[in-house]
């Protein structure tokens, strides 16, 4: 095979790819010169990390419907549905296991409807997981009689899970844990990096998202596997609820809601990392790092967080459009 | 009728892409109260010609004159102005308006007060121009989605008779406007035509039916490689020479030359038989493909050659009818199970249909036989898939620099040899290839012949779909002939030339009276 054409100008091609990593850096270094006390220390970091990883595990997860060109607007209602399903069969003396199992289920069906809506019946996604955002969010308000569950509802070996973690180091003489929650959302990273750059599951999923048409022509079930696709985000935002129960060691109809568009801002902001703006999973992560990163600094610098919704959105959008600039022309 | 001054004149019109000409140093005259045909194979130019009267694209030089006097159409507003009406063979209807709203869809509305629509007037308007054109029949406030295809036409070409604005048209442009129409509609479209003639009006009529040409036109214009080869009175030309005249002495180019002889594969064992296939498109086609055979299928665009195509692929379902692989029925007619079977398809856009252009040589490649190249059929093999896109690219000769090249970077040529590379990648049984070397350079085409004819040569049934006579003949041992979502012949290959299979496309004038 011989040179057919000269490579991109270099220059464009790494601001394009690396642009948003070095704003994630100089925000970094923004908080570290203006709280050196408290923003840079393992501590902080770590807590970061545990902060963002039912979030992460949403965003990750979302990434695989998002690779198709598709997306889910229901996980943040899932999220809330399984994390009530898991609480009332607490509540109800029900093993730990059992209302794992039961809050995964939910949120395998829930994917299953999400799918055949958009993949057999051919409703656009957009259409189809708005309607069953809400109608997960009345079902986890008319289960939960609209209240929340908390205290000896929740079992303590539950909401224990996520204060415990992995000693790690001493600092002043306390051990430094790598949050139980952490180690759960590096683990669902590396299986949704897996299926989607090592199986040929992933592979399919990428060429659908390029072109459908083409896929499908060529032999691609291109159906099925978003079916399957819509499966995996489902199970992904149950799991995220059932994290979000243990930390907070409650559970109410709305706890997970603020999951979905955190999540979508996520991906896209890792979509910004790709030569072709295709969604992967790597770059999601530094989505969700970014997201973590701006709320525990500001909170810090003391900014209100009215204020921090404002820079977080304003930050998300810039990153995009810087993007989508850079890519203008091509 | 020679000495009057033309309604419009158009000289030395010349339009380029990319340096290629579309349309070179073309004239044509449109006299009052004539029916002109304008003739041409696909590509020939006719539509460059009518886009530039319509102002959608600027010609590289053009002197126009409307009665005797110079002027110029920029855009389409202008072409409007000077009493231009374009009627497009396809239907550009929104499904979800009404036809009256339709039939005003580049106008403005009518308005009361200037601000609210009247509607009252925007359907008697809609009524008066589908009247005019006999179709009184279509409710003017029936969705357009309820309308029969015909009728959505019959719509469309109510466009071009609407008087709203008080401004008068001189000058009608129809291309192929009865595709879509019954036999019926056709002759009150050609009531319509005839009225117009009385009424000194131009009509630029272009069509692919030989029969409505004759019936209909006073004069005929052939274009050819961009350039107008004839022109003159219908009276004065057989059918014959119409189509000797379309296809010219064209350059062959040279195809590779055949293995075996054709009588000789017929021997063996079909590969591909096909029983009564039937599907919304066609209609009860029944043919056999041997091994080693390059079956070409002819016929003019529309006439289900694509469809048919897709139909043994599985992509467009359901079908009825039976299909045998070696003998054997194939039951589960899907896209995955003819990869899986070794039916393997090269579809017609290659970009929009063949390509993932946002993913490297070696992800198109792989694609649809990726469970060939894996560990245990779920984890990605990239050595397997990098040693085979090496194979293949170097196979199919194509230029790159490397096999995680994105496919977005590769020139035309290039990229369906990405495609092919696909569909060789694994021995196939049966290529379907639609339109395989259009858009691309000769030296790609050249490769694209010699890789058909060496998977012939290695056994594979290949059904090959092109709008290139000289390729189809140079290339096939058979070729069928496809009308209107039929098989209507079968012929061979060698005993061919281009007018013959040109006019079995047509069906011949006296044939289709008959």
């Amino acid at each position: 095979m011989t040179p057919a054409k000269p490579a991109a100008p270099r220059i464009g091609r790494f601001l394009r790819v690396f642009g948003t990593l070095i704003g994630f850096l100089i925000v970094v270094m923004i908080f570290w010169l203006q709280r050196p006390e408290t923003f840079m220390t393992a501590r902080n970091l770590l807590n970061i990390t545990q902060q963002m990883s039912a979030l992460g595990v949403v965003a990750f997860t979302m990434t695989i419907v998002m690779v198709l060109g598709d997306f889910d607007l229901s996980v943040g209602a899932m999220a809330s549905l399984a994390g009530i399903v898991a609480a009332l069969l607490f509540q109800n003396g029900q093993p730990i296991l059992v209302g794992v199992i039961a809050a995964l289920l939910a949120g395998m069906f829930g994917g299953l409807l999400n799918g055949f809506l958009v993949s057999f019946v051919g409703v656009s996604p957009f259409v189809a997981t708005l309607g069953t955002l809400t109608m997960f969010s009345g079902v986890a308000f008319y289960i939960s009689d609209g209240t929340t569950i908390f205290g000896r509802a929740i079992p303590a070996d539950f909401s224990s899970f996520a204060l415990g973690g992995i000693p790690i180091g001493m600092v002043d003489e306390r051990p430094v844990l790598l949050p139980n929650l952490t180690i759960v959302a590096l683990i669902v990273l590396i299986l949704v990096w897996i299926l989607l750059e090592q199986t040929v599951f992933g592979r399919r999923l990428y060429a659908i998202g390029g072109n459908r048409e083409a896929a499908r022509l060529g032999g691609v079930r291109v159906r099925l596997l978003r079916l399957i696709a819509f499966v995996i985000t489902g199970i992904g935002a149950a799991f995220a609820g059932l994290m979000l129960v243990s930390r907070l060691a409650s559970a109410n109809p709305t706890q997970g809601d603020g999951l979905m568009l955190n999540a979508i801002a996520a991906v896209f902001l890792g979509m910004t990392m790709s030569e072709e703006g295709e969604p992967h999973v790597l770059g999601t992560l530094l989505g969700v790092l970014i997201l973590g990163v701006l709320v525990n600094g500001l909170t810090q610098m003391q900014i209100d967080s009215y204020i921090q919704q404002i820079l977080t959105g304003a930050i998300i959008v810039l990153a995009v459009v810087l993007s989508s600039l850079s890519r203008r022309g091509r | 009728m020679i000495d009057a001054v033309p309604l419009l004149a158009l000289r030395a019109a010349t339009k380029r892409y990319n340096g290629i000409p579309a349309l070179l140093n073309a004239s044509l005259d449109l006299l009052s109260g004539e029916v002109h045909a304008l003739m041409g194979e696909n590509g020939a130019g006719k539509s460059t010609l009518i886009k530039l009267l319509a102002g959608v694209i600027a010609a590289d030089s053009i002197q126009l004159t409307l009665r005797g006097e110079s002027t110029t159409i920029p855009d389409p507003q202008a072409a409007y102005r000077l009493g231009l009406r374009f009627i497009y063979q396809e239907l550009n209807v929104v499904p979800q308006l009404s036809a009256a709203e339709n039939i005003f869809l580049n106008q403005p509305y009518p308005t009361r007060l200037g601000m609210f629509i009247s509607w009252r007037h925007l359907h008697d308007e809609a009524k008066a121009a589908l009247e005019s054109i006999g179709a009184g029949h279509i409710a003017t406030n029936s969705p357009m989605a309820r309308l029969s295809p015909g009728d959505q036409m019959l719509v469309c070409i109510a466009r071009a008779f609407l008087s709203a604005d008080g401004s008068s048209a001189s000058i009608y442009i129809m291309d192929e406007p009865t595709a879509a129409l019954s036999r019926h509609e056709v002759e009150s479209l050609f009531r319509v035509i005839g009225n117009l003639r009385q009424q000194e009006c131009a009509i630029l009529y272009v069509s692919h039916r030989m029969d409505e040409i004759f019936t209909i036109a006073d004069r005929v214009t052939v274009l050819r490689d961009g350039q107008v080869i004839a022109s003159q009175p219908i009276a004065e030309v057989t059918p014959d020479e119409l189509i000797s005249q379309m296809i010219g002495r064209k350059l062959q180019s040279a195809f590779p030359p055949r293995q075996a002889n054709s009588e000789d594969k017929r021997d063996s064992s079909p590969v591909l038989e096909v029983n009564q296939l039937t599907t919304h498109d066609l209609r009860d086609i029944s043919f056999e493909l041997h091994m080693g055979e390059i079956l070409g299928v002819a016929g003019l665009v529309g006439s289900g050659r694509t469809e048919l195509l897709r139909a043994l692929m599985g992509v467009d379902r359901p079908s009825q009818g039976e299909m045998r692989l070696d003998a054997q029925p194939i039951k589960r007619r899907t896209p995955t199970n003819a990869w899986h079977n070794g039916i393997v398809y090269v579809p017609e856009e290659r970009r929009a249909q063949g390509l993932i252009l946002s993913r490297s040589i070696s992800d198109n490649i792989t694609l649809p036989h990726l469970r060939y190249f894996s560990h245990l059929g779920i984890f990605q093999d990239r050595p397997a898939e990098s040693r085979l896109t090496r194979d293949l690219g170097a196979a199919v000769n194509l230029r790159s620099t490397g096999h995680r090249q994105h496919t977005r970077e590769l020139s035309g040529g290039n990229q369906q040899k990405v495609v092919f590379a696909r569909a060789l990648a694994r021995s196939p049984r049966v290529m379907l290839l639609d339109e395989p070397t259009r858009g691309i350079d000769m030296g790609a085409k050249f490769d694209i012949y010699s890789l058909i004819r060496q998977a012939s040569a290695s056994g594979a049934g290949i059904l090959m779909v092109s709008s290139d006579l000289p390729e189809l003949i140079g290339l096939c041992d058979r070729i069928l002939v496809m009308r209107r979502g039929q098989l209507v012949n079968t012929v061979e290959a060698a005993e061919l030339t281009e007018e013959k299979l040109l006019a079995l496309c047509y069906g011949e004038v006296r044939r289709d009276a008959s």
